[in-house]
């Protein structure tokens, strides 16, 4: 088990294409914050004019000192102002950091809401092919991921952008050759950018795939351990393991290698202006060169001009640290974009209302079909159900029978034909309204007993919810639990046998009151004894409303006033 | 820090590349500092002695050296930091590269007993970031703080040569800066990390409830007020990080505002010492220069204080799970290169020697009385279970989810060892058999059919590394993936799994089953084999299975009814007790 030559290659351009869609997203949330990140890329400026002042309040008292030794009385007022200058950048510190993270913050809100609104408009039905865990880690980890995009690498674009800029527009009056020596190492700032852009941009996706696509294959062999290990493999793997890290590792750095040298050009210019500049000042305050204003300069202009040459390309080398923040943002958007992406069927609140012919049922399934790609799970179903009635829905499991509630719930949509509530096409909120379901494992949530049964409705009144619980023979079992029904029960149920969770699903859709009542294989897991107890409290319970059991247990079907057959997707009676 | 220093150790067999890389950093770090320094020194020199030349007497400046100086400075500043850049990244690489096979070899032991919670838990991919975390540990932790502390040492011997004073004053602000303000916010922050923690565990646990219990959360109307709770949730995290991002933005505030005082003294400092005559005018400059240019060295530190709670958290979280027992008493493994030896006592008994009895020629299983519960629960899943299965014979156990049959199976693996009763293979105790010897009996088809991200030829080679084209090409006719594979352009090669083709669960199923053939062992363990299936998969299954099984001990769980046909005797389990039915 290796990873090829071809597939890496193909790893790697696949997520180049996918890098600028994900890239065109970010850009599209910053988009809502420009506000603060624009606050907190002026006082990134403010900060870096400060450093200019600074400069200068210190070469002239170093000028004062040093050559004109002028008294200490008459550096007071810059000593003043170099400590304002202090204080004021240090307070631009502050801003900067702080309204950073405004941006981020909103971004990562309404992303965490529109991904809590797409969950939705996915369903249950969409939803079931992804961990719930893994669903988490995204609105959780990975819209945390990007918080530094917005708030530290946009801002630092727009400083890095202007900040040299105006440094240049500040030296050249003090010494144009300077000022060309800052232009021409730093060959037009937009030039260098985007040399420093690409360079490190590759060298944070080739660093940031490697990674990902190590700890992919890991990732990988760790959950299938089990396997591993039943087939005897799990050493021998281990060597393998190896020597993909080593591949890997040779591959990325060849990569890094090219990376960095942008970055080193970077770090080259920085040094070659310092030393330029120290050169040509320290040469022209000796005399030694002719060329330009060197001649006459003063002290204090060679060192404001040295003060300023490391702090020329500081922006710039901040640009290319805050890359990696960009990467790590892109990771993020991808696992973001997997939900926001995901088609959503048209049940979330579709609104399109039909009146058919001829008189309205309640229910009725018209011509409708489901298909999952090639396999065809339901067939030109055509089913009235009246108001009142009590129906079984019977039929081998596999026949159908899930499905055919589902699409009356709205939490799957039909392929073909149309199922109608009431005359209306049906969506999920109507479904909602209208029915009362149990499915077949009922979803206990972490919460009181009381809250589970009280879920429709959490303003129910005390009495209610009790008379719920014990109708439905919740209070036989809550009676003995340390806290009654204010007992809290965690994941599915823990702690509870599944008759008890049946129970309290019970009870939540009787609390309910809908006029249609949907069970789903209610009796699947009990024995005899306790399965006769429940169906006498289902007869009890709903016995005004509209009443649909999908089983296969003879008993259940007997019950019921009517039945009606699924085989294979069709009904037979 | 216990933890941090346990990894630290891992590091050493790469410890070349790591001191090349921290030396090459502290170079760089010198280079950029002395260039600075010099060019200030250099620019106030030839101010003074322009000076004196300009009044008419002879220029006795050497310029020609300090200018060569600069320029060899430039120079190995920039080589410096790409050499740095290559060389610690390779390190770290190297070193990650490390704690993963160490991790795995950790791993072994545990699976499978152990493996289940934590896949489910999504512990295992939490653990991959977590390893992942550990390059900082290096790259933004250790390398920093050893070139900071060397280069302030060195940066306050060299000030002391021209000022005492100046040095004592910009060491104790770089201290303060690089130490202390770190520490003090840091302890101030930590009340609000922790609450970050606990807030996102919350989050966790809400948000899954809400995902696995979606339906009833729509069908009730509910949803719309879950993820408002959620949405509050969040809210509160992220009001908890805006406060957090306060602190550590008047960190950075006060670290610049002490590099500013730091200048502010030297330079008043400096100043009075020049009009004492103790400085000349040109160290003048080299004091200030320097000063100016040594908070570059501290300036990683915050950060790296803040990484250092994270890294930190991560390890502990890895070698929580590294040091976890396995859940069966093995004898002293022999295919576990450079483990940790491992504690005596618990877990580890039982003489220290590897079971090594030879496989028998029979594979009668018999379960004396035995019952079973997980370490960490209080009730037992299987109690007081008796079961004769003969080589050869074919049984299956059916009963709701939850009644103790897959557990029943594990402990016929001996991913766990009962809690009373015993269980033998051929009237031997399955503990007298070496465990990776004891797999090779057992063929298992099962709900989860695991693909890795590899090829499909790749899968297959898994049952049997040396199999020939032949014996592939049988497997994969009798498991009836002949058609999907002749329908991909790549046919067998085709990648599959993470970034792969998706595969239906049926063609997985289909491969797991072609794995089965070709393994070819003596006893198959069918667990729910065709859950989640379609009607026709699950028929063709089955067929497949009957012929394969014909000469073969099976032993199914389920609880659909297809399939029973396979079979001999049906027991039936409820609530781990066995009864034939």
């Amino acid at each position: 088990m290796q990873l090829t030559e071809t597939d890496n290659q193909t790893y790697f351009d696949k997520s180049k294409a996918r890098e600028k869609t994900c890239s065109a997203w970010l850009k599209e949330q910053g988009k809502t914050v420009r506000k603060p990140i624009l606050f907190a890329a002026m006082a990134g400026i403010v900060n870096g004019s400060g450093i200019i002042a600074q400069s200068a309040a210190l070469a002239f008292i170093m000028q004062a000192i040093i050559i004109d030794k002028l008294s200490s009385a008459s550096v007071i007022t810059p000593v003043m102002a170099l400590g304002a200058m202090f204080i004021l950048r240090s307070f631009c510190v502050y801003l900067h950091q702080t309204w950073g993270f405004e941006a981020g913050a909103q971004v990562r809100e309404t992303v965490r809401q529109q991904l809590f609104a797409k969950l939705r408009a996915i369903g249950p039905a969409g939803i079931k092919q992804r961990q719930s865990g893994e669903l988490a880690a995204v609105t959780l980890e990975q819209v945390d991921a990007l918080e530094n995009y917005f708030s530290r690498y946009l801002p630092q674009q727009t400083i890095a952008g202007a900040l040299p800029v105006i440094m240049i527009i500040v030296v050249m009056p003090v010494n144009w050759v300077a000022g060309l020596i800052f232009l021409l190492t730093g060959p037009l700032v937009p030039v260098f950018m985007a040399l420093v852009g690409m360079g490190a941009a590759s060298a944070n996706r080739s660093q940031f795939l490697a990674m990902a696509r190590m700890s992919g294959y890991f990732l990988d062999r760790l959950q299938g351990l089990e396997t591993l290990k039943l087939f005897g493999q799990a050493t021998s793997e281990l060597a393998n393991i190896n020597k993909i890290a080593d591949g890997f590792r040779e591959k990325t750095m060849a990569v890094l290698r090219i990376a960095f040298l942008s970055s080193a050009i970077l770090e080259f210019f920085s040094a070659v202006a310092v030393a330029l500049v120290a050169v040509y000042a320290g040469l022209g305050l000796l005399g030694l060169i002719h060329f330009g204003p060197a001649q006459h300069i003063s002290l204090s202009e060679a060192l404001f001009v040295l003060l300023l040459a490391p702090e020329f390309f500081m922006p710039l080398r901040q640009l290319a640290i805050n890359y990696h923040d960009r990467a790590a943002a892109l990771g993020a958007a991808d696992a973001i974009l997997a939900i926001l992406e995901q088609d959503a069927d048209a049940l979330d609140i579709g609104s399109a209302c039909v009146s058919q012919s001829g008189q309205t049922s309640l229910i009725e399934y018209n011509n409708a079909s489901k298909s999952y790609d090639k396999r065809q799970v339901l067939t030109d179903i055509n089913l009235r159900i009246a108001a009142g009635e009590k129906i079984a829905l019977a039929g081998e499991s596999g026949a159908g029978k899930t499905t055919l509630l589902n699409l009356l719930l709205g939490f799957e949509a039909a392929t073909g034909g149309q199922v109608l509530l009431n005359g209306l096409t049906i969506n999920r909120e109507r479904a909602a309204k209208a029915i009362s379901w149990v499915g077949q494992n009922a979803y206990i949530f972490h919460g009181s007993i009381k809250d589970n049964i009280a879920l429709a409705d959490p303003d129910a009144s005390e009495q209610s919810i009790i008379n719920a619980a014990q109708a439905a023979g919740v209070t036989e079992f809550s009676a003995q639990l340390p806290e009654g029904l204010l007992t809290p029960i965690g994941e599915r149920g823990y702690g509870l046998s599944g008759g008890q969770v049946q129970r309290i699903a019970l009870a939540r859709a009787f609390l309910k009151n809908a006029s249609i009542v949907l069970l789903d294989e209610p009796t699947a897991n009990l024995d005899a004894a306790n399965k006769a107890l429940l169906l006498d409290v289902i007869d009890q319970l709903f016995i005004d409303k509209t009443l649909i059991i999908a089983t296969h247990d003879p008993l259940v079907i007997n019950r019921m006033d009517r039945r009606i057959e699924l085989q294979q997707g069709r009904l037979v009676s | 820090m216990k933890d941090l220093w346990f990894f630290l150790k891992l590091f050493k067999p790469h410890s070349g590349w790591l001191a090349a890389g921290a030396f090459l950093s502290l170079l760089t770090a010198f280079a950029s500092i002395a260039l600075l320094t010099l060019s200030g020194w250099f620019i106030s020199s030839s101010a003074i002695a322009g000076l004196v030349a300009v009044d008419g007497n002879a220029l006795v400046f050497n310029f020609m050296l300090p200018a060569a100086q600069i320029r060899a400075l430039a120079i190995s500043r920039t080589l410096g930091r790409y050499g740095e850049r290559v060389v610690t990244h390779e390190a770290t690489f190297r070193v990650l590269a490390g704690i993963r096979s160490w991790f795995f070899q950790q791993l072994v032991p545990l699976a499978p007993g152990r493996l289940p919670a934590m896949r489910s838990g999504d512990l295992l991919s939490r653990m991959t970031a977590d390893i992942d975390a550990l390059d900082a540990l290096y790259l933004r932790l250790v390398a920093p703080a050893v070139v900071a502390a060397i280069g302030v040492t060195a940066v306050i011997v060299f000030l002391a040569f021209y000022s005492p004073l100046i040095s004592l004053t910009t060491g104790i602000m770089l201290v303060i800066a690089s130490v202390v303000l770190p520490w003090v916010f840091n302890r101030l922050g930590r009340e609000g990390a922790e609450e970050i923690v606990v807030l996102a565990a919350n989050f966790r646990i809400r948000q899954i409830d809400m995902m696995q219990g979606l339906a009833d959360l729509i069908a009730n109307q509910a949803y719309g007020r879950f993820s408002g709770f959620l949405e509050q949730f969040s809210n509160l995290m992220i009001n908890t990080q805006r406060r957090n991002n306060r602190l550590s933005a008047i960190s950075s505030a006060f670290t610049l505002l002490l590099s500013q005082i730091a200048l502010l003294m030297a330079l008043v400092l400096a100043a009075v010492s020049f009009k004492d005559g103790l400085l000349s005018g040109s160290d003048f400059a080299l004091v200030v220069f320097c000063v100016i240019a040594a908070f570059e060295l501290v300036m990683p530190l915050p950060q790296a204080m803040q990484m250092l709670a994270k890294t930190q958290k991560a390890a502990s979280r890895i070698r929580q799970v590294a040091d976890m027992p396995p859940t069966i008493k093995l004898g002293t493994a022999t295919d576990c290169g450079f483990c940790q030896p491992f504690p005596p006592g618990e877990g580890w008994g039982e003489g220290g020697q590897r079971p090594t009895k030879a496989l028998p020629a029979s594979y009668d299983l018999q379960l004396n009385d035995v019952s079973f519960r997980y370490p960490d629960q209080q009730n037992f899943v299987l109690k007081n279970i008796s079961l004769t299965i003969p080589q050869g014979s074919k049984i299956a156990i059916v009963g709701a989810n939850g009644s103790g049959k897959t557990t029943l199976l594990h402990l016929l693996m001996r991913y766990y060892d009962p809690g009373q009763g015993s269980i033998l293979l051929a009237g031997h105790n399955l503990k007298q058999f070496d465990v990776d010897e004891l797999m090779t009996c057992f063929g298992v088809l099962s709900q989860r059919s695991q693909l890795f991200a590899a090829s499909i030829k790749e899968n297959l080679l898994i049952a049997k590394a040396d199999s020939s084209t032949t014996e592939l090409d049988t497997a994969i006719k009798a498991a009836g993936l002949e058609n999907f594979i002749g329908y991909l352009p790549e046919g067998l090669d085709t990648w599959v799994g993470e970034s792969g083709l998706k595969v239906s669960g049926g063609e997985a199923r289909r491969i797991a089953l072609a794995r089965l053939y070709l393994k070819n062992a003596p006893v198959l363990i069918l667990d729910e084999p065709t859950e989640g299936l379609d009607v026709e998969t699950e028929r063709d299954l089955f067929t497949a299975l009957a012929d394969f099984a014909r000469d073969k001990t099976v032993i199914m769980v389920t609880h659909r009814e297809a399939g029973l046909g396979l079979v001999d005797i049906v027991y039936g389990m409820e609530r781990g007790v066995l009864r034939r039915l």
